[in-house]
């Protein structure tokens, strides 16, 4: 058993591939996940793999953003993208097209060809586009993520500079009376057009959505409608990079 | 001898000729024990949160620094906000020299400014060749660094733009830089090999991280051309000294810029680019352009902004890169 980790910002994701190929998922949240189950050890992380209820894997192979400032003990590390791309590839069955990514802090667009990337731009300096905005957005218009991802149609304009003061120009909305589903709908298109220049540079005719975000409806929706180009969203979104963690590793 | 400032590279032959010791004030604002600090500084005098690091250093520098009373201030070819830096810097008591690198290259607008400089430091063209033909000995050293940088696997990164980043200035002191390189050149045989793959070009103004060129070396990947540093060093065995400022590059546009870039990255065979920009500055538009005419090259943008180490995100976005290249 190969077993992939993906350090996110948000939450740990675990994927465990048998060896017949087959894959079994867990999910953690980051903070508890480093509070509860690692301690350091001689600077590095060390994880209880078999007290999580994940057995004793023969090989351990991770990825994601923790990486860059931890290092999980007896883990092969991959970058980032590499993992990806891996996971997109392994479970679309595609080997062109161009992958967008979007995570708890992260926006990343990578291009794919025969496989492997070539090119890639990722958000810099500030996470406006990225699942942690969503969180934010919807808390604010008082709904769950899944009704935030129901909404496209009539989008309120809002400004797409920053996720902080983005709430106080939300509710500046919501005081000027206009429908939940039409802010709903404004929330979803803010990310889109933070994304829009990166996916520019990279399209293809094809777009892999991965990442927690990939689970918004109206998101992929508005991809399809402004970039004209379909979108695939894997049965494992979130759980793209651990997968390919496991890909890497078998 | 008095010190004199400067917001960039200069003729500083000039400034030898006329018995004054030039101070590159890049170079003490980031090699500082504290950078952030005075980048802090200048913001709570009033300077914009967002607004490029480097003219924030140089003010607190200059300001810092109370045995610099003049500044070669660069108004043209460089920083637009050198502008008001020099105002700054005039309110506080600073005698500003104004020096403007003609955008079209002209080479009369250029003797002109270089000769407006002369009078305001006092000294004549004769000092300022017998100085040209000291420094340009110590040049070919350095450019003997850079050959050995990429025909050569000793060299590295970091060394090879600390050196050539010195030469706008020559640290102050022509002679003791000179031991220093001498000493460099000499250890080098012994040196073990840089143990790295891939060869990577960095172009743009010099990073405000002073990390990257380590990190890369440890990734497998090696800087083999650091292209504004290495016009610091006057490359080009031109006797003319109005020439030798008209074909340094990095005052002009960036079309004149590309043409030694792409000789260069041919010339040393790299494997990827590093476009580096510096938040808030305008060279950051001119990706675009570096982008389209370097097409059949791999590139990464790094942006730049405090001075410090290099963040979490950079590093995943330069492991994606390396891991590309591969």
């Amino acid at each position: 058993m190969i077993c992939g980790i993906d350090l996110g910002s948000r939450s740990v994701k675990v994927a465990l591939m048998a060896p017949d190929g087959s894959l079994t998922f867990h999910k953690f949240d980051t903070v508890s996940f480093y509070r509860q189950h690692g301690r350091m050890v001689e600077g590095q992380l060390q994880v209880d793999l078999a007290a999580l209820g994940l057995g004793v894997p023969e090989k351990v192979v991770a990825t994601g953003y923790g990486r860059q400032t931890i290092n999980l003990k007896g883990a092969e590390v991959i970058p980032e993208l590499k993992a990806h791309v891996l996971g997109a590839v392994h479970q679309t069955g595609l080997t062109d097209f161009t992958l967008l990514d979007l995570g708890g802090q992260d926006s990343k667009v990578v291009l794919v060809s025969r496989g492997k990337m070539v090119d890639f731009q990722t958000n810099d300096k500030c996470a406006a586009s990225t699942g942690r905005y969503l969180e934010n957005m919807a808390a604010v218009l008082d709904i769950d993520l899944a009704e935030l991802s129901r909404h496209y149609r009539n989008p309120v304009d809002l400004s797409s500079t920053c996720a902080i003061f983005g709430e106080t120009e939300l509710i500046g909305k919501v005081v000027e009376g206009h429908p939940v589903a039409n802010l709903a709908a404004g929330v979803n298109y803010t990310i889109f057009k933070r994304i829009k220049p990166m996916l520019h540079k990279l399209l293809t005719d094809t777009i892999v959505f991965t990442g927690g975000v990939a689970h918004n409806q109206a998101l992929v929706k508005i991809l399809e409608q402004e970039m004209q180009v379909p979108v695939v969203v894997p049965e494992y979104p979130q759980y793209n990079g651990a997968i390919g963690c496991c890909v890497a590793g078998s | 001898m008095q010190k004199v400032g400067m917001t960039t590279t200069i003729p500083v032959e000039v400034v030898y000729a006329a018995g004054c010791i030039p101070v590159d004030l890049n170079n003490i604002f980031i090699t500082h024990e504290d950078p952030r600090g005075l980048v802090e500084e200048a913001e709570t005098a009033g300077y914009p949160r967002n607004l490029c690091a480097w003219i924030k250093g140089l003010y607190s520098t200059t300001l810092q620094n109370k045995d610099i009373k003049t500044i070669v201030a660069v108004t043209q070819g460089d920083c637009s906000n050198t502008h008001a830096l020099m105002e700054t810097l005039e309110m506080a008591g600073i005698r500003v020299i104004p020096f403007a690198f003609p955008f079209d290259r002209d080479y009369d607008l250029l003797k002109l400014q270089i000769e407006k400089l002369m009078d305001a430091l006092g000294t004549t063209w004769d000092e300022v060749y017998r100085v040209k033909a000291r420094l340009d000995q110590i040049r070919a050293k350095v450019q003997e660094l850079d050959r050995l940088t990429w025909q050569g696997d000793r060299v590295k990164g970091w060394d090879n733009h600390l050196f050539q980043v010195s030469c706008s200035d020559f640290d102050g002191n022509p002679d003791a830089f000179e031991q220093r390189i001498d000493a460099y050149l000499a250890e080098l045989p012994q040196k073990e090999p840089i143990k790295a793959d891939l060869r990577i070009a960095y172009i743009g103004v010099p990073p405000i991280v002073d990390d990257l060129y380590d990190y890369l070396e440890e990734r497998g990947a090696r800087v083999v051309f650091n292209e504004v540093q290495r016009q610091f060093v006057m490359p080009f065995g031109i006797d003319d000294l109005v020439e030798q400022y008209r074909t340094y590059s990095y005052p002009y546009g960036i079309f004149y810029r590309l043409e030694d870039i792409s000789r260069e990255v041919e010339k040393r065979q790299v494997d990827g680019i590093i476009h580096y920009a510096q938040s808030f500055c305008y060279r950051q538009i001119e990706d675009m352009i570096v982008r389209q005419k370097l097409r059949k090259y791999p590139i990464l943008t790094l942006e730049g902004d405090k001075p410090s180490k290099l963040d979490a995100r950079t590093r995943m976005r330069l492991d994606a890169f390396v891991e590309m290249l591969r």
